[in-house]
């Protein structure tokens, strides 16, 4: 929803504390004990996501057997196939059926359809994925060298027309992006296909041609936030910090001091960012699947709660979690391993 | 956008001409995109009381479709006759008192968690942190269409439903920077003068943190906009006949190829609204970051 | 930098101008000018909100949304019946198919389907009378509305011989052939098949008698299929391969066929993208006969409509020309009756229809002291426009009026409540007896009913039972007028979806109309074909 920040002491504006001047114990590693604590923290926080969930979907008028049957359905015919479908039993006894099979690795068979669920969440977790991956991969591959050479001269002209078309990208909405792209490239054009997914397996040159736009319409406010963010910090390195400045005295050249120095250090924050945006993107790409017609994960969850299939939306949102939880764990660890004063448990 | 002086300043900087430009250019920074805001919330509050616009709603069936700059109605009509510039004007009322809901109610029930938070620290900040991450991995699609679908879509709903998942958010923003000010010595003196607790939030912390919350609040304007719209997509959100941009561009794109104007005009104001609050939530953050 | 906004914008135009501004000159020609050819591959899109969802399989016997999908299943199975019309969509029946003939005996109590001889499923197994009985028996209990409401007797459903399948009902039932197309009881399903795959994978899998064998399929999604090279019938089907897929919505489908994605789309109802694909000529648009008129049901149980007055007020307030005309240019027809133009039975205007009159609106608002009223619908696009239509004629007469688009649980939950007062619903079938028919909404037994009326009851039911065309004709008219004396429920449009396809393709009920038993006409996909190049 909102961006996501950095999290409380993040890098940039202090000076390195002091700290132990030596490696410590790889057992006693800080880092380490970091992912361990993470873990540990991420099992009650998917539990509690799941049980929400449950609930939640529990409050919503109506089941899976009324929105099978339709609005032309007597009440004995619900009734019937509520009872087929297990649903007239109490909501404790569903959810704790539900987890065991789950905490087995069992997501579940679908309400509506009986089919086993993980084969369905693998399916569609592949093409998402891919969407994303795809995104992430375009936007931040043109994001990192626009930031980078905007910050190399700040306020010169190539700064000023960068920012100003990432400011104005964000501003556009990513389905009026994918709707545009659909009728300029698509029906206007052909240059692309206006919907539908070519698996891996089938073609790899048709699929990459499928996710041109739908990755386009993801990918560019993406970029957006990326280029502003990062050139940001780098201009923010660059001008307040003290290293900087011992880094230029010290005679080292501008592309150097941006490169080895500013963007490793503002790559601490991209990376969080990164990482934030990873967990709440799988959801978000409801609306440009549901234009391109992609068999993906957010249009699973969409018409999961529409039919009310309270196993597989279950599934779902434990998915969601996991991987935003891990995508969180992964970016502070990369943090961490980056950062020698995190890594050295200093400060 | 910063437009912090390159490296080396003039000593007797804001005497020459290039210092001259440089003052201009930052008060037209701040002075445009304000100007802008200013312009569209008085065209959409004030715009219908004082301009001949006929009513957003009820508009006669056998008007419908008009293209835009057809006589009396200067956007047009919609599928039902109702005039679109009036939709617009009454839409963005909507939509604005809507983004400010929101964002007032995310500052101030984050806000004040965060900076809790970060204030107390130890077990309470524990134990708020995650039930933050709980919310912040819980896909908001589906308490939103639970909402939507058990209490009905609503202009109230919608406000409660962004703005609950709008509070992680903010939250994390007001506890990094108590952090930060934690450490300061005003903070530590304060402390040593035995001012409680919530003297110390309410009259240190909270006038410190502001600012950055407010920048914060003007990019979540824009962001709050374009998800309301994305809500109306999927049937949530203000419900039709009422109009607000979101749910005009999300009903006008379902016939977009024979009806492109539909979209375009709520598409354009959307667009203009939030690129200004963009470009002055940049400016803030960039002056008051204090470079 | 506003010039970025100005570029976004002209560019938004430019592509929505230029998609309509090409061929101009009317619609691609619509007969076909030589014969079927043989061949070639046919992709057709269904809406994913009723077509383009099969979530629960395939099979006749578990497959809930049965009646929307009545295309796959057609192409799968064929059809002991089908429909057949005149390219025109007149002199539309329902005639034997896989089925040789039939017999109503004993007043209709007695049927008797011959089947085809001969005919065998995809697996080899034979497709006789002992099947037939089989699905007959599964169809019978399945949860779906689209399985069949025979008043069957005990043991009802019986063989005699290898090619006679005989039912026995309690009481006549007039609408049993002329159902079949719609029903799960018109799909033969292999029972070998069943047995060796199981429940589960057969849902996925299925095997008939149909032109089309499954390929692949992913549920509410794709479904792959290729000529079945045994199909009885000779020479058919025409396409090598007919791929169903799911799509958003009516715009993302005209894009797709524009795009040359795909050949066909079935259930067109957004209008402006109708006139669009008309006048663009690059698209064959097929606008269907309509059977189903909107109609307002009026709860006639509780305040205000248990006053008859008020819905006369609301007749006279309701002016469904202007409707028809200003959101659908004129295109559909007003009925005043549950019968729309294309369907059996239609009578144009009813004896005793309170017409529209504002005035007289206006004069019985004030003897009732003021009117107010909540509306609902069923979410959709159209019904949504029609019910904000409603409003602002019934507000110039004085009424107050909320409303609202329910979804399907909420409003279930409002009839079940018994609170509501006005419905915007459609109402109806091709044969008014067919589908869940007329009753649903008008017999006292029903839960979604607003009315409640033993002569109305008497009327439909007689109505249901006789098998004199003449005298079901008779009795449905006096239905009608009943209805209209009583003004339990103004009537509205018939609307009926559009079928759309790509120049070169043509077939029965795609590129020439048959009308829509319920909802989406049946095309008969094994006589589908395309021009080779």
């Amino acid at each position: 929803m909102a961006p996501p920040t950095r999290p409380a002491g993040s890098a940039g504006s202090r000076p390195p504390a002091q700290g132990p001047g030596r490696v410590a114990h790889w057992t006693a590693s800080p880092s380490l004990r970091l992912v361990g604590k993470r873990l540990l923290m991420a099992v009650p926080i998917v539990l509690g996501v799941s049980v929400l969930t449950f609930w939640v979907l529990d409050l919503i008028p109506g089941n899976a057997a009324q929105q099978l049957l339709g609005a032309e359905a007597t009440p004995e015919q619900v009734a019937a196939l509520s009872a087929d479908l297990g649903l007239d039993r109490p909501a404790v006894v569903r959810y704790l059926d539900w987890l065991g099979g789950a905490v087995t690795g069992d997501l579940g068979t679908s309400l509506v359809s009986g089919q086993p669920v993980t084969p369905v969440i693998a399916e569609r977790l592949a093409v998402t994925g891919e969407l994303v991956a795809l995104a992430f991969v375009a936007s931040l591959g043109l994001a990192v060298p626009v930031a980078l050479l905007a910050a190399y001269r700040p306020n010169r002209m190539f700064d000023r027309v960068s920012m100003l078309v990432s400011i104005t990208g964000l501003s556009v909405a990513n389905y009026v992006l994918a709707l545009l792209l659909v009728l300029v490239f698509a029906v206007q054009l052909t240059m692309f296909p206006a919907i539908g997914f070519v698996p891996l397996s089938e073609s790899v040159v048709g699929n990459l041609h499928a996710m041109v736009l739908p990755a386009t319409a993801i990918a560019f406010p993406l970029f957006c936030f990326y280029t502003r963010f990062l050139r940001g910090d780098l201009v923010d390195q660059l001008q307040g910090e003290d290293y900087i400045t011992t880094a230029r005295a010290k005679g080292i050249g501008p592309w150097q001091v941006l490169l080895r120095h500013a963007f490793r250090n503002s790559s601490f924050g991209l990376i969080t960012v990164v990482g934030l945006n990873l967990g709440t993107l799988l959801g978000g790409t409801v609306i440009v699947e549901q234009i391109f017609a992609l068999p993906g994960m957010g249009q699973l969850m969409l018409q999961a709660i529409n039919t009310r299939d309270a196993t597989v939306v279950q599934a779902c949102v434990v998915v969601f979690a996991v991987v935003a939880v891990l995508a969180n764990l992964l970016a502070d660890l990369l943090y961490a391993v980056l950062d020698p004063r995190i890594r050295y448990g200093s400060r | 956008m910063a437009v912090a002086d390159a490296a080396a300043a003039p000593a007797l900087a804001g005497t020459d001409a290039a210092g001259r430009h440089r003052r201009w250019l930052r008060t037209l920074e701040v002075a445009v995109p304000s100007a802008v805001i200013v312009l569209v919330v008085a065209a959409c509050f004030l715009g219908p009381l004082v301009l001949p616009v006929p009513p957003p709603v009820g508009g006669s069936v056998l008007e419908s479709y008009l293209p835009s700059f057809s006589p009396g109605h200067w956007l047009g009509t919609d599928p039902n006759g109702n005039d679109i510039l009036s939709r617009i004007l009454h839409g963005g009322r909507s939509s604005l008192v809507v983004a400010v809901a929101v964002n007032l109610l995310g500052l101030l029930a984050g806000g004040t968690l965060g900076a809790l938070s970060g204030y107390v620290g130890g077990a309470v900040d524990t134990v708020i942190m995650r039930v933050l991450d709980v919310l912040i991995a819980f896909p908001s699609l589906v308490l939103t269409l639970a909402v939507a679908q058990s209490l009905g879509a609503s202009r109230t709903n919608t406000i409660l439903a962004l703005a609950f998942f709008s509070i992680p958010a903010f939250a994390r923003i007001s506890r990094a920077a108590t952090l930060r000010l934690r450490e300061q010595p005003f903070m530590a003196a304060a402390r040593l003068c035995g001012t409680p607790g919530w003297r110390v939030l309410l009259r240190h912390v909270g006038p410190n943190i502001t600012p950055q919350l407010i920048t914060f609040g003007m990019l979540g304007m824009g962001i709050v906009m374009v998800i309301e719209g994305a809500l109306s997509f999927l049937g949530l959100g203000i419900p039709p006949p009422a109009p607000s941009w979101g749910n005009m561009i999300a009903q006008g794109q379902q016939s977009l190829s024979a009806t492109p104007m539909l979209v375009v005009w709520p598409c354009a104001a959307l667009f203009v609204t939030v690129l200004a609050f963009n470009l002055l939530g940049e400016t803030l953050r960039a002056r008051w970051s204090g470079r | 930098m506003h010039e970025v906004s100005l570029l976004l914008a002209a560019l938004l135009v430019l592509a929505g101008c230029g998609g309509g501004g090409g061929g101009g000159a009317g619609s691609a020609p619509a007969a076909p000018t030589g014969p079927p050819q043989r061949g070639g591959e046919l992709t057709v899109l269904e809406d994913a909100a009723f077509a383009g969802s099969w979530p629960t399989g395939l099979d006749p016997a578990t497959n809930t949304t049965g009646g929307a999908n009545i295309s796959m299943m057609y192409a799968i199975y064929g059809g002991l019946f089908q429909m057949r019309a005149n390219d025109d969509g007149s002199n539309a029946e329902v005639v034997p198919h896989q089925a040789e003939s039939y017999e109503l005996l004993d007043e209709g109590r007695t049927v008797r389907i011959t089947l085809r001889e001969g005919l065998t499923f995809t697996d080899g197994t034979a497709f006789d009378a002992e099947a037939v009985a089989f699905n007959f028996r599964r169809a019978v209990d399945a949860p779906c509305t689209c399985s069949p409401t025979w008043p069957l007797a005990e043991n009802g459903i019986t063989t005699d011989g290898p090619r006679t399948v005989v039912l026995h009902f309690t009481r006549p039932f007039a609408a049993v052939i002329n159902a079949f197309p719609v029903t799960n009881v018109n799909w033969i399903a292999s029972p070998t098949a069943l047995q060796e795959m199981g429940e589960e994978q057969f849902a996925i899998t299925p095997v008939g008698a149909g032109p089309f064998t499954v390929v692949s399929n992913q549920l509410s999604s794709e479904l792959v299929l290729e000529r079945n090279p045994d199909y009885f019938e000779e020479g058919l089907p025409y396409l090598d391969r007919l791929t169903f897929q799911s799509i958003g919505g009516d715009q993302p489908a005209y894009q797709a066929l524009l795009a040359g994605q795909a050949q066909a789309y079935e259930g067109l109802t957004t209008t402006p993208l109708l006139e669009q694909a008309q006048e663009g000529g690059r698209l064959n648009v097929t606008v269907q006969p309509a059977t189903s008129p909107y109609v307002v049901q009026l709860n006639t149980a509780a305040a205000p409509f248990d006053d008859q007055r008020a819905r006369e007020a609301i007749y006279a307030a309701t002016n469904f020309q202007a409707i028809s005309q200003g959101l659908f240019r004129g295109m559909y027809p007003v009925s005043q009756m549950f019968t729309g133009p294309g369907g059996l039975f239609h009578h144009e205007t009813v004896e005793g229809y309170p017409p529209y009159d504002l005035e007289r609106a206006r004069q019985l608002v004030s003897e009732l002291g003021g009117l107010t009223v909540n509306l609902g619908t069923l979410g959709s696009y159209v019904a949504e426009q029609v019910m904000t239509a409603l409003q602002t004629q019934w507000q110039e007469a004085g009424i107050t009026v909320h409303i609202e688009s329910y979804e399907l649980s909420t409003l279930v939950q409002e009839f079940n409540s018994g609170e509501w007062q006005a419905m915007l619903q459609t109402a109806g079938a091709w044969d008014p007896a067919a589908g869940v028919g007329v009753a649903f909404r008008f017999s006292s037994d029903s839960p979604f009913t607003g009315v409640h009326d033993p002569e109305l009851d008497t009327l439909l039911q007689q109505a249901a039972a006789s098998l004199d065309p003449a005298e079901r004709d008779r009795l449905y008219l006096q239905a009608g007028e009943h209805i209209a004396r009583n003004a339990y429920a103004p009537f509205g449009l018939a609307f009926a979806p559009a079928n759309l396809a790509t120049e070169g393709v043509y077939g029965p009920g795609l590129t020439t109309k048959i009308p829509p038993i319920v909802v989406n006409s049946p095309i008969l996909w094994d006589e589908v074909w395309r021009v080779q190049e």
